[in-house]
C-alpha cells in the first residue's frame, strides 16, 4: 500500500470518527451558525442603538441665570433660522458631499444657583454640559467680545457630544454675525476669510464586516482545530487506542499525516462555515448601512482570498494544537494547555485588529497578527501589495512546516505515545536527549523558523530611509549575521547534542568539488541575470525597488573595497552557508530525498531575503549551492561559490567590469550580450558537470545522510 | 522465533532520576510456544513487550522477531504479529465492523478483503450481535472481543498478549483461554503477560519470572518447582525473589 492510499484510509477513520464526536460538531457547525450570527446582530445592534440614542438624546443644558436661559433660546432660535437656511440652499443630490452642520436638536435648560452648582450637575451626570455668558445679555457691539464658557465632562461620552454640538452651534452664530457686520460695511467674508475650506471625506463608514470578521475568522479556525487535536492526540492517549494503533506496520509519519490533515481540515471547514454564517447574517439581516462601502453586498471574491489565504494559517495553528496536545495525558490536560496558547493568539489578534495597525514592518511576519490583518486588508478593499501577500503566506507557511515537523516528532517520542513512560517534558532535557550526528527535520526547521521573526524584525527596523546612511545598515548586518546565523544555530545544536562538525558538514572533499565551487561561482550570475531579466519582463519592478537599489548601490560605493568584500561576500557566505546548507539542508537530508531538501533549503533561503523580487535569483542560487553542498558532502565548497557569486556582484561597483564586457549597467537591465551568456552558460554547466561526476561515496568528505542509505 | 538478548530500557522517571524499566533481559520463544511472562506490576512486562513488538527501542542489548531485529525493522516486526494491549483500547465512536476493517486495511488489505475478515472475525469471536454498535457503548467482555478480533485481523503467526483477562468476568475469561489454546493449536506463538498465575499454569509451555526488569528464573513449570522447592507458582516466585529472607508460605497472588 502506498502512502497516500495509508494517508486515506487514516484520514477518512479519523474524519469519520471526529465528525461522531458532539464536541466537534458544536465547535464547527453550532458556533457559527448560531452563536456568531446572534453575538453579530445583537453586537450590530448594540452599536448602531447607541450611536443613534447619543445622537437622539435631549440635551440637557446647565445655565445658573434667567437672563442666560434668555440668552441661549435667542442663540438656538438663530441658529435653527440659520440652518433652515442651508438645508433649502442644499443642492439636489448633493447630500453626500455636502453635510448640514449638527443641529442641538431637542434639548431642554435645567436652572441651577451658581457655578460651582453647574459643575457639580455635571459631574453628577444630571446635566451634560454648561453654559455661562460672563454678561447677563449678550452684546452686539463690535468692540466688545460675549466671553462664553462651557462645562463639560469629556470623558462622559454624551457630555462630550453635548459640548461639541454647542460648541459649534455658537461658532455658527458667531460666523453668521460676522458675516452680517462685515455687509453693513460693505465687505464680504472673503476680506476675513482669505481661504475656504472644504474637506471632502471620501473614507467609508467605519465597515464592520472589515474589523470583526478577520479576528472572528481568525478565533474560529483555531476554535475549529482545538477539539479535534485535542481527541486525536491526548484523547487517544487517555483511551488507550494509540498503542493499538501503533503496533500496526503503519510508518508514524503516515500516522501523523492522517490525524494531522483531519485537523486541518475541520479548521478550514470551520472557518469556511463562519465565512458563510456571517455572510448569510449579513445578506438576510439587512446590515448594509452598517457595513460601509460595500453596502451590504457580499464580496464573494474577497471571502474566497480570505479563505484561501486562511489555509496555512489553519495548517499553522492544526499542526501547534497538535504539537501542544502531545504532551498531555488527558483530555482535560490538554483543555488546560491549550487555553495558554489561544490567550498568546489573541494577543497579536488583538493587536492587528486595532484600527491604527498597518500590515508593514514587523506586522508582515507577525504570526496570526498578519493573518488578521491581511484578511482586513483584502475584507475593506485596500490594495494589497503582491509581495506584502507573498510575505505574509509565505512566512505563515515557514511556521506552518516548521510547526508539522515539530509536530510529528513529538507525536513519536515515546513518552507522548505513553502515559506510563516519564514524563513528555523530559524530550527537552539536554540529559535525556541521544547524541546524534545530524539534526533532525523538526529541529531544523524549528530553528530557521524561529530565527526568520527576530532577523526580519533586525533588517526591517535598519532598512534605511530619506536621509539615512546606508553604510550603518551594512555593519549592523555583518555584526549581526554571524550571532543570528552561526552561533544561536550552533548554541541549540550544542545543547540538542548534534555533532557540529557533522551538522555543518565541515568535512573536506574531492578537487573536482572545488574545481566545480569556482566554476560555479564566476559563472552562476549569468542565469541570476537571465532569471532578473525575465522577471522584469514579466513583472517589472516597482520605482521604489529601484531607488532602494541605487540607495544601497550608493551605500556600497562609500565603503572602501575590503570592506565590501567582507560585509557582502565573505560574512554571507560563511554565515549563510553554515545556517541554510549546513543545519537546514543537513537536516532535511536525514529524512528527505535530496532533490526535495535541496529544494525547500533553497525556497526558504530565498523566502530569508525578504523582498519579494529578489526571491528568484536567490531561490535558482540557493539550489545551485544546496546541489554543491550535496554532491561535495561539505560545505566548504558552497561557502567558496556562494563567496565568488556575491564577491563578483560587490566588485562591479569598484572595477565597473561588466563595461569592459560590453555587459549593460545593473540599472539597466537587459538581456547580456550572446557570446558572454553561451560562455557563462558553458561554464556554468561545466560546473555542474563536474559537481555531478564526484562521487557521493567519496572518500576523504563524509557523506550527508542523504548520500546513505538511512 | 523471538529472542531477546540483554534488553534493557531507562526511562527519564518522574524525580528527574533514570528508572531502570528493563534491565539486562534474555530469554527465547520458540514457534509454537506459550512464554508466560510473569511479574508484579512495574516488573518490566509491559515494556518488554512493547520493545518486542517494535513499539518501543531498547536503550541496551537486542531483540529479533522471526530474525527480524526489533530495533533495525519495527515495520516489519509488526506485520508477523497481534498485539493485545492492557488496556481495552477501542475507537469509542466507531463499530466493531468499521473497526476491524480499519486496522485490517492498515495491514495492508484492499477494502473487500478486510470487510471479508472482519465478517469472518465477527462470527468465529461471536460478535455479531453488537457488531454494529459504538464500541463505547460496549460492555468489558464485549470489548475485549472486538479487541482479540483486532489483534488477529491480520492472521499473525505470533500473537504477544498483554494481561488479556484483565478485569474480566468468569464467562468473559473462559472465552479467552479458550481462544489461547485454539491458536496455539493453530500453530501460533504467543507470549502471554498475566498477574493470573493459575492461567500461567494452564497455558504455557514456558515461564519466565520477572522482578525489577531482572528475569529471576526461567523454564516451564516442573523444572521451576524443582527450582524452587514449591509447587504454586506463586510461591515459586516469592521464593525465588526473596531467597535470602526467611521462609515465605501461603498462595501468593502477583
Amino acid at each position: 500500500m502506498t502512502f497516500p492510499q495509508r494517508i486515506q484510509i487514516i484520514y477518512r477513520k479519523e474524519l469519520i470518527e471526529v465528525l461522531r464526536d458532539r464536541r466537534t460538531l458544536i465547535a464547527m457547525i453550532v458556533v457559527p451558525i448560531v452563536l456568531y450570527p446572534l453575538l453579530m446582530v445583537g453586537s450590530i445592534q448594540a452599536v448602531t442603538f447607541q450611536a443613534e440614542s447619543l445622537q437622539r438624546a435631549k440635551l440637557v443644558i446647565g445655565v445658573t441665570s434667567e437672563s442666560q436661559e434668555a440668552s441661549l433660546r435667542s442663540l438656538v432660535e438663530y441658529d435653527a433660522k440659520e440652518l433652515a437656511q442651508l438645508e433649502s440652499e442644499r443642492p439636489l443630490g448633493g447630500e453626500s458631499l455636502f453635510q448640514l452642520p449638527e443641529s442641538l436638536m431637542d434639548w431642554q435648560v435645567h436652572r441651577l444657583d451658581n457655578q460651582q452648582a453647574l459643575e457639580e450637575a455635571i459631574q453628577q451626570r444630571q446635566v451634560h454640559v454648561g453654559l455661562l455668558f460672563e454678561d447677563e445679555v449678550l452684546t452686539n457691539s463690535v468692540d466688545r467680545q460675549n466671553n462664553v464658557m462651557i462645562f463639560a465632562d469629556q470623558e462622559e461620552a454624551r457630555s462630550a457630544a453635548a459640548s461639541r454640538r454647542l460648541t459649534q452651534m455658537l461658532e455658527r452664530v458667531g460666523k453668521s454675525t460676522a458675516r452680517i457686520r462685515l455687509e453693513s460695511v460693505g465687505l464680504s467674508r472673503v476680506f476675513v476669510e482669505p481661504f475656504l475650506i472644504r474637506l471632502t471625506n471620501l473614507a467609508a463608514p467605519p465597515s464592520i464586516l472589515g474589523q470583526i470578521l478577520p479576528l472572528v475568522l481568525v478565533l474560529m479556525t483555531i476554535t475549529g482545530a482545538i477539539y479535534p487535536a485535542i481527541d486525536l492526540t491526548a484523547g487517544e492517549r487517555e483511551r488507550g487506542t494509540l498503542e493499538s494503533v501503533m503496533v500496526c506496520p503503519v510508518p508514524i509519519i503516515d500516522l501523523i499525516a492522517g490525524k494531522f490533515l483531519v485537523v486541518t481540515t475541520i479548521a478550514i471547514l470551520g472557518a469556511a462555515l463562519n465565512l458563510a454564517s456571517v455572510s448569510a447574517t449579513i445578506y438576510f439581516g439587512g446590515f448594509g448601512q452598517v457595513l460601509g462601502r460595500s453596502g451590504g453586498s457580499i464580496p464573494i471574491g474577497k471571502m474566497l482570498f480570505v479563505l484561501g489565504a486562511l489555509i496555512p494559517f489553519a495548517v499553522l495553528m492544526s499542526a501547534i494544537m497538535m504539537a501542544v496536545c502531545c504532551f498531555a495525558r488527558t483530555f482535560k490536560e490538554a483543555q488546560n494547555y491549550v487555553t495558554p496558547v489561544i490567550l498568546a493568539v489573541l494577543i497579536p489578534g488583538g493587536l492587528a485588529a486595532l484600527p491604527a495597525t498597518r500590515l508593514e514592518g514587523a506586522m508582515l511576519v507577525m504570526p496570526v497578527g498578519n493573518m488578521v490583518l491581511l484578511a482586513r486588508e483584502v475584507l475593506v478593499g485596500a490594495i494589497v501589495p503582491v509581495s506584502t501577500i507573498a510575505i505574509v503566506l509565505l512566512s505563515t507557511s515557514l511556521y506552518a512546516v516548521a510547526a508539522v515537523a515539530v509536530a510529528a516528532n513529538l507525536f513519536g517520542q515515546e513518552t507522548v505515545l505513553f502515559t506510563d513512560v516519564g514524563s513528555p517534558r523530559a524530550i527537552f532535557s539536554r540529559r535525556w536527549m541521544k547524541p546524534k550526528d545530524y539534526p533532525t527535520v523538526p529541529m531544523s526547521l524549528l530553528l530557521v523558523a524561529l530565527l526568520f521573526p527576530p532577523w526580519f524584525f533586525f533588517q526591517s527596523s535598519l532598512t534605511p530611509r530619506a536621509g539615512d546612511d546606508v553604510s550603518s545598515l551594512f555593519h549592523a548586518t555583518a555584526a549581526a549575521m554571524p550571532f543570528f546565523f552561526v552561533l544561536i544555530p550552533l548554541a541549540v545544536l550544542h545543547y540538542a547534542k548534534v555533532n557540529l562538525g557533522n551538522a555543518l558538514s565541515l568535512k573536506t572533499t574531492s578537487a573536482r568539488c572545488w574545481l566545480a565551487a569556482i566554476l560555479l561561482g564566476v559563472s552562476s550570475w549569468v542565469p541570476a541575470h537571465v532569471i532578473t531579466v525575465t522577471q522584469q519582463a514579466l513583472l517589472p519592478l516597482p520605482t521604489s525597488v529601484l531607488e532602494a537599489l541605487a540607495k544601497f548601490q550608493t551605500g556600497i560605493e562609500a565603503l572602501p573595497p575590503w570592506l565590501g568584500l567582507l560585509y557582502l561576500a565573505l560574512i554571507p557566505a560563511i554565515c549563510e552557508e553554515s545556517l541554510f546548507r549546513g543545519v537546514l539542508l543537513g537536516g532535511l537530508l536525514t529524512r528527505t530525498r535530496a532533490l526535495y531538501a535541496i529544494l525547500a533549503a533553497a525556497a526558504i533561503f530565498g523566502v530569508f531575503h525578504f523582498v519579494a523580487f529578489r526571491f528568484p535569483p536567490t531561490f535558482a542560487l540557493g539550489i545551485v549551492l544546496g546541489y554543491l553542498c550535496w554532491r561535495s558532502g561539505s560545505i566548504f565548497p558552497p561557502m567558496l561559490a556562494h563567496f565568488l557569486h556575491n564577491g563578483l556582484s560587490i566588485s562591479e561597483v569598484y572595477w565597473p567590469w561588466h563595461q569592459h564586457l560590453g555587459i549593460p549597467t545593473t540599472d539597466q537591465i537587459d538581456h547580456l550580450p550572446g557570446q558572454i551568456l553561451i560562455v557563462g552558460a558553458v561554464v556554468f554547466f561545466l560546473g555542474l558537470v563536474l559537481c555531478r561526476s564526484n562521487s557521493l561515496k567519496n572518500e576523504g568528505s563524509l557523506q550527508l545522510p542523504g548520500q546513505s542509505a538511512r | 522465533m523471538i529472542v531477546a538478548d540483554k534488553l534493557v530500557k531507562v526511562f527519564p522517571g518522574s524525580n528527574g532520576l533514570e528508572k531502570r524499566a528493563v534491565d539486562g533481559l534474555s530469554f527465547r520463544v520458540e514457534r509454537g510456544q506459550i512464554y508466560g511472562l510473569l511479574g508484579p506490576n512495574g516488573a518490566g512486562k509491559t515494556t518488554t513487550l512493547r520493545i518486542l513488538s517494535g513499539l518501543m527501542m531498547p536503550t541496551g542489548g537486542s531483540a529479533t522477531v522471526a530474525g527480524f531485529d526489533v530495533a533495525n525493522h519495527p515495520q516489519q516486526v509488526k506485520r508477523l504479529l497481534g498485539f493485545l494491549t492492557a488496556n481495552t483500547g477501542l475507537y469509542q465512536r466507531l463499530n466493531p465492523r468499521e473497526l476491524l476493517i480499519y486496522f485490517a486495511q492498515l495491514h495492508d488489505m484492499e477494502w473487500r478483503v478486510a470487510s471479508k475478515r472482519a465478517d469472518h472475525l465477527i462470527e468465529w469471536l461471536g460478535i455479531d450481535g453488537f457488531a454494529n454498535l459504538p464500541c463505547g457503548a460496549l460492555s468489558t467482555g464485549q470489548k475485549q472481543r472486538v479487541s482479540i478480533a483486532r489483534a488477529l485481523v491480520a492472521d499473525p503467526p505470533i500473537l504477544i498478549l498483554d494481561e488479556p483477562t484483565l478485569g474480566l468476568d468468569v464467562l468473559s475469561n473462559r472465552v479467552i483461554l479458550s481462544f489461547i489454546r485454539r491458536e496455539r493449536e493453530n500453530g501460533k506463538t504467543i507470549i502471554l503477560s498475566t498477574h493470573n498465575l493459575d492461567e500461567a499454569e494452564l497455558l504455557c509451555d514456558r515461564i519466565g519470572l520477572l522482578h525489577d526488569g531482572r528475569l529471576v528464573a526461567e523454564g516451564d513449570l516442573t523444572s521451576l518447582q524443582s527450582l524452587a522447592g514449591e509447587q504454586r507458582l506463586g510461591n515459586i516466585f516469592l521464593r525465588l525473589v526473596h531467597a535470602d529472607e526467611p521462609s515465605v508460605t501461603g498462595a501468593v497472588d502477583l
